[in-house]
């Protein structure tokens, strides 16, 4: 294990990165990786070197963000009503069919990532959901956490995980159509 | 189309789901039909799979974001702190 006195310098970066693009907020961020350390410090016994020390720093501060999601769901219940709750009808007709389906995304995956703008869209979608969908969608696509061990974090049921994912994933789906896509097809097209 | 198939706000929330859990297999072949021939929802769903590897890779591709020098600072005295009672 390396020296404590050089965890912060060494490993603050990488905890930071990792607690930002699952808290999206910098002071939370912060907060718990200040927690990390502190915990990793006391608890720097329990490390057998089985894992890489980053991957078991990374384990600490992962526990740390389900908790916090549990806390913050607790504030502001995930059941709770939302001003507007999105039902996506304007995008299909009475029948279900789309009324106007999604445009082609013109770039490759490997193309899009490669552009530091993408990131930047993709993060201001991730923003813009609510706090109850961007804590259930961080969990589920960043931590993998089966749906599951979603619904025992937040207390809700298996359907209405996956009616709020649905959610979460349509709202970021349609964003980033907006945000990134149009720019590019409508001049191609 | 015809009633017994599903419709396109049907299969965008299925294929979400198949992303969460295993569909009973009826269900996944009316989705499988019902994407051969509908060229919006076989974007959708691609375009659901982007979303998902891109919310897995996004760590790898932010790595200029370092921790603010204040918090740094604010974050070692805390922890040497801790260190040297801890010693």
């Amino acid at each position: 294990m390396p020296d404590p006195e050089t965890w912060v310098d060494h490993y603050g970066d990488y905890l930071y990165r990792f607690a930002l693009s699952r808290l999206r907020d910098r002071v939370a961020a912060e907060d718990l990786v200040q927690e990390t350390f502190l915990a990793a410090l006391h608890a720097r016994e329990n490390f057998k070197g089985h894992s890489s020390f980053t991957t078991w720093l990374a384990g600490i501060l992962k526990h740390k963000i389900i908790d916090h999601f549990r806390k913050e769901s607790r504030v502001q219940p995930v059941e709770d009503v939302e001003p507007f709750t999105p039902t996506f009808d304007d995008l299909f007709d009475e029948k279900g069919k789309w009324k106007i389906g999604p445009s082609k995304w013109t770039a490759s995956p490997m193309e899009l990532y490669e552009q530091k703008e993408f990131w930047k869209i993709l993060a201001l979608c991730l923003s813009k959901l609510s706090g109850r969908l961007a804590r259930i969608f961080t969990l589920r696509e960043l931590e993998e956490l089966s749906t599951k061990e979603i619904c025992k974090v937040f207390d809700i049921s298996a359907t209405n995980s996956w009616v709020m994912l649905y959610r979460a994933r349509m709202l970021l789906r349609r964003c980033l159509q907006i945000n990134w896509f149009n720019v590019k097809t409508y001049e191609g097209e | 189309m015809h009633h017994w198939m599903y419709s396109c706000k049907e299969v965008t929330q299925m294929v979400s789901e198949s992303l969460d859990h295993k569909l009973p297999l009826l269900q996944r072949i009316g989705i499988r039909v019902h994407l051969l021939m509908c060229k919006f929802c076989s974007r959708y769903r691609k375009q659901l799979l982007i979303l998902r590897e891109a919310m897995r890779l996004q760590e790898k591709y932010i790595e200029d974001t370092t921790l603010p020098t204040e918090a740094r600072e604010r974050i070692k005295r805390s922890f040497i702190y801790s260190l040297n009672k801890s010693q």
